[in-house]
């Protein structure tokens, strides 16, 4: 049952090609709430990434027998699990970060990035092509948190991932930039400026191509 | 037969995560109720003066858990109670040190917060000092000038609402935990 | 009269102050992806709602009585089994939400199949879609917290509140799905640069009404104030008349808000 894409070519897609949170636009609300900080954005990929490539491995193990019509909940059942093993992991060694992260760590269950991963690949293809693709997918959706969260920190508080930027004035903490870029609308400005800086250098490499190969 | 025929597979794979998560919330169970603990606990000294962690307990006044604090020589020498409510934005919690007969402030520590950042957050600076050592009664009012009387709180300015709220949160949690420990003492 | 007033505050907060879209960051995925006409937006919306309201229900009735520490029905079955001590479930917290939610969707969608037909047609196919909307799975959580985390008893969230949440945080998404879904209908109207098209220019209509949005914290406050009488001075009858004043101004300002937003089309 081994149809579709190679292993290797699962982890590349899961990177850049197909990235999580710029080409399937999936996972859109840790994106947005997540990045206001370098530190909690790297945490909930970890988090997600965790959970991510345990599903995966579960749902491939046991594609042969899964039943069309109960699918969901078998992927529902196990990605709870795993979110519920992440967030006493979080609770018990990092506790200031799962405080700050708040209700967002149980909302990985709902991310559509990781049903979409079980559904598309796990369930079709085998253990070792569903590790690469998590993994892939994982770092990718890392990619996406750490280009919104570099450009909300900076412009926010000027610093990253908590080490002060000593070329920018202000005092570390004290002094904000940019109060705006860590509020909400701040995170729908970035993504959307991102999103069309994405696409603008897809479209222009993609035109590239096209130049070359005529 | 049908059911087990269809379902069997989420069956097992429910026993199986129940089995996990029992073992997991074995494992780290302690450690995070530890954390929890810590969170308040470490800010007894800071809370009520020459309050010891080591030797405060936890007792529960009219319901609401509370922590009455002793000091290295066993002596009773306030209460540590937390307040929460609505600030500008979204909920604010907060620990507040009472004195023995939690007539007076001795300390406040914001535990969560998200007020406006460099506005609204200045609630966790040092500006919150000037609640230590207020009495409880009469109820505590913010003023945007410079405070002229006992009662008085001086607002941040540009940040009045987050101000108000958290005194009114200090107010209410205060005056509930005096009446309801008169209550329980009579 | 107190307890009446804690629900407005709570709607009110739900619905706008902190809005679940725009505040939060939750539901985003229906936000962009099904705002492109007002009638599927309102239609998504109202199923929103009203499995949320459902959902909230029971996820409320599941944390009070088994799933919180010392639980009362939980702490009888363990005590039953000869356990001692209070109990605490809440590691299957996360496992019995996402059930509620996937069941009660179900339920719904049959419920509504059979009984209402048309109905189902305006908004069925967007309910197979809700139980991966986060927003109802956030309501639930939120609940939790208002529950496990109060500082007292007495100030634990009972099925009114919970409910009230539920209800009036759909409508908040309702709102915030609809007035999206008038602008990006003008939208296409208008020559959006190309890399921006689709998702990009979404999330910027999105920023700006965040904005909007964020103009409304603090409002809950001066609403307190104005509802609960003062200590000493304020009469019953003045504070009727303060009543119906503060709801005009509430009125108003939605209206405000509506009327932006026809003129904005």
């Amino acid at each position: 049952m081994s149809d579709g894409p190679a292993p290797l070519e699962r982890f590349w897609n899961g990177i850049l090609p197909e990235n999580p949170v710029y080409r399937q636009i999936l996972g859109m609300c840790p994106t947005l709430a997540v990045t206001a900080t370098m530190k909690s954005a790297m945490t909930m990929a970890a988090a997600t990434g965790f959970v991510l490539i345990c599903a995966n491995i579960i749902t491939a193990m046991i594609r042969n027998q899964l039943k069309a019509h109960l699918r969901i909940l078998v992927f529902v059942l196990t990605i709870a699990t795993f979110v519920t093993i992440a967030d006493r992991v979080l609770a018990a060694y990092m506790y200031d970060m799962s405080k700050q992260l708040g209700p967002y760590i149980p909302l990985i269950i709902v991310n559509c990035l990781i049903i979409c991963r079980c559904e598309v690949c796990a369930s079709k293809q085998g253990v070792w092509t569903a590790i690469c693709d998590a993994v892939g997918n994982s770092l990718g959706f890392a990619l996406g948190l750490a280009s919104m969260a570099t450009v909300r920190e900076i412009l926010a508080t000027g610093s990253w991932f908590d080490i002060h930027m000593f070329w920018l004035a202000g005092t570390p903490g004290e002094k904000f930039r940019w109060a705006l870029m860590a509020l909400p609308p701040g995170a729908f400005l970035t993504l959307g400026f991102l999103l069309g800086a994405g696409n603008w250098i897809g479209d222009a490499m993609a035109g590239k191509k096209k130049a070359q190969a005529a | 037969m049908k059911f087990l025929k269809q379902g069997w597979l989420v069956l097992v794979l429910a026993t199986v995560f129940g089995v996990g998560l029992a073992a997991v919330d074995r494992a780290l169970g302690p450690k995070i109720a530890e954390n929890q603990k810590n969170e308040t606990f470490g800010q007894i000294a800071n809370l009520v003066p020459g309050g010891s962690a080591a030797d405060t307990k936890e007792e529960i006044v009219a319901g609401q858990t509370v922590l009455k604090v002793y000091d290295a020589r066993n002596r009773h020498v306030g209460w540590v109670i937390t307040a929460s409510g609505m600030g500008y934005a979204d909920a604010i919690k907060a620990l507040l040190g009472l004195n023995a007969d939690a007539t007076k402030i001795t300390g406040i520590y914001i535990l969560d917060q998200k007020e406006t950042p460099n506005l609204g957050s200045k609630i966790t600076t040092d500006w919150n000092k000037q609640y230590v050592g207020k009495n409880v009664l009469p109820p505590l009012t913010v003023v945007k000038t410079q405070p002229t009387k006992e009662n008085e709180i001086e607002a941040i300015s540009g940040a009045t609402i987050s101000s108000t709220s958290l005194t009114d949160i200090v107010n209410k949690a205060a005056e509930t935990f005096a009446k309801n420990l008169a209550a329980e003492t009579k | 009269m107190e307890y009446i007033t804690e629900l407005l505050l709570i709607a009110v907060g739900a619905a706008i102050i902190n809005n679940f879209v725009l505040i939060y960051f939750v539901g985003i995925c229906p936000f962009i992806g099904v705002s492109r006409r007002v009638d599927m937006a309102f239609g998504m919306g109202c199923a929103v709602t009203f499995v949320m309201a459902i959902a909230g229900t029971l996820s409320w009735i599941f944390t009070y009585y088994v799933l919180r520490p010392d639980a009362p029905l939980a702490t009888a079955v363990y005590h039953l089994f000869g356990g001692e001590g209070p109990s605490d479930l809440s590691i299957l917290n996360y496992l019995v939400y996402i059930f509620v939610i996937a069941s009660s969707v179900q339920l719904v969608e049959m419920y509504v199949r059979k009984f209402f037909p048309s109905l189902y047609k305006s908004f069925g196919v967007f309910l197979p879609l809700i139980t991966t909307n986060c927003a109802i799975l956030f309501a639930c959580l939120y609940i939790l917290k208002m529950v496990v985390g109060a500082d007292t008893p007495a100030q634990m969230w009972d099925l009114g509140q919970s409910l009230t949440l539920s209800v009036f945080a759909g409508l908040g998404f309702t709102l915030a799905i609809v007035i999206m879904a008038g602008i990006r209908e003008e939208l296409d109207l208008c020559d959006v640069p190309k890399p921006l098209r689709g998702a990009g220019i979404t999330l910027l209509v999105a920023a700006i009404l965040a904005m909007a949005f964020m103009a409304f914290a603090g409002v809950n406050k001066n609403l307190m104030n104005l509802l609960t009488p003062a200590p000493a001075a304020a009469s019953t009858t003045d504070d009727a008349g303060k009543k119906s004043q503060t709801a005009e101004t509430t009125n108003a300002d939605t209206n405000e808000t509506q009327i932006t937003m026809q003129g904005a089309k």
